[in-house]
């Protein structure tokens, strides 16, 4: 879901920027956001691994994703008309690495949002103990 | 083997005493755990066994197929796997905290979030462990989150 929206805000602010007058023809514009949404989800099982990834790994992982995101999105938009030009696949590729970073940037919020919730736990049993 | 049970006064301390042949008899050190009311698990050092209480467990790791319990200064080489610390931990404070890694969340300082997505738990040794997502939900479980 997370990613369903993520991609909805970036197609949200390039019509608003490139082409604001559009006129969109729901199901088939859903239907390809949804498209999207799946290759997104799927190309997550770059992250797969039987142990636990080092924090290195990770870094290479994430690069590599971002590169496939790439080499599969930027076509297949290029193919239903998302982007036409030269500097129009710039801005594209652009939108599909803000996406990503946007991506890890929620995650972190709520990964930051939980680890509070855990150190105030922990910190409550901590003085209910000295009590 | 016969087996006596006394009941006694509020007054008196409880007492278990065992008559056996063989103090350092498997069954023994059982009759011990159990009367302690302390799991604990062997582990190796230096060519010397040492029984550990789970209560002094930071964290047991698999790397390489080979077990590792770690306290708070020291590493002992255990022969369990992973999923027997599993069964052995049930119902304690330790949990499965990553794919390699079962964490004692009594020994648990504080949690960060970390950039790979994942946490990372600090413990009272300063050491750094590694949370996956997926297990943070048995830690805020466990504390009742």
């Amino acid at each position: 879901m997370t990613v369903y929206g993520i991609i909805m805000l970036c197609t949200f602010f390039m019509c608003l920027l490139f082409n604001p007058a559009s006129e969109l023809p729901v199901v088939t514009f859903f239907g390809r956001i949804m498209v999207f949404t799946l290759i997104g989800l799927l190309s997550l099982a770059v992250y797969y691994s039987k142990e636990e990834l080092t924090v290195k790994s990770w870094w290479i992982r994430t690069v590599l994703h971002l590169l496939l995101l790439e080499a599969v999105l930027l076509p297949l938009a290029h193919h239903w008309g998302f982007w036409k030009s030269g500097p129009d696949a710039w801005i594209y590729a652009g939108f599909i690495l803000l996406a990503k970073v946007l991506l890890h940037l929620v995650e972190y919020g709520i990964n930051a949002k939980t680890a509070s919730q855990i150190n105030e736990k922990i910190r409550k049993n901590r003085l209910e103990k000295r009590a | 083997m016969k087996v006596t049970v006394e009941q006694i006064g509020r007054e008196h301390e409880e007492e278990l005493i065992v008559r056996c042949h063989d103090p350092g008899a498997s069954w023994v050190e059982g009759v011990r755990e159990a009367a302690s009311g302390q799991r604990t698990v062997c582990g190796w050092r230096e060519n010397t066994l040492r029984r550990l209480k789970l209560s002094e467990v930071f964290y047991f790791e698999v790397v390489d197929d080979r077990s590792f319990v770690y306290t708070q200064a020291e590493v002992f080489e255990a022969k369990e796997k992973l999923y027997e610390f599993e069964q052995l931990c049930a119902g304690s404070a330790l949990f499965r905290c990553s794919k390699s890694m079962i964490l004692n969340m009594e020994k648990i300082d504080y949690v960060r979030p970390s950039p790979s997505g994942r946490f990372e738990a600090v413990l009272s040794n300063g050491e750094k462990v590694v949370v996956s997502r997926k297990y943070v939900s048995v830690l805020k479980r466990m504390l009742g989150v």
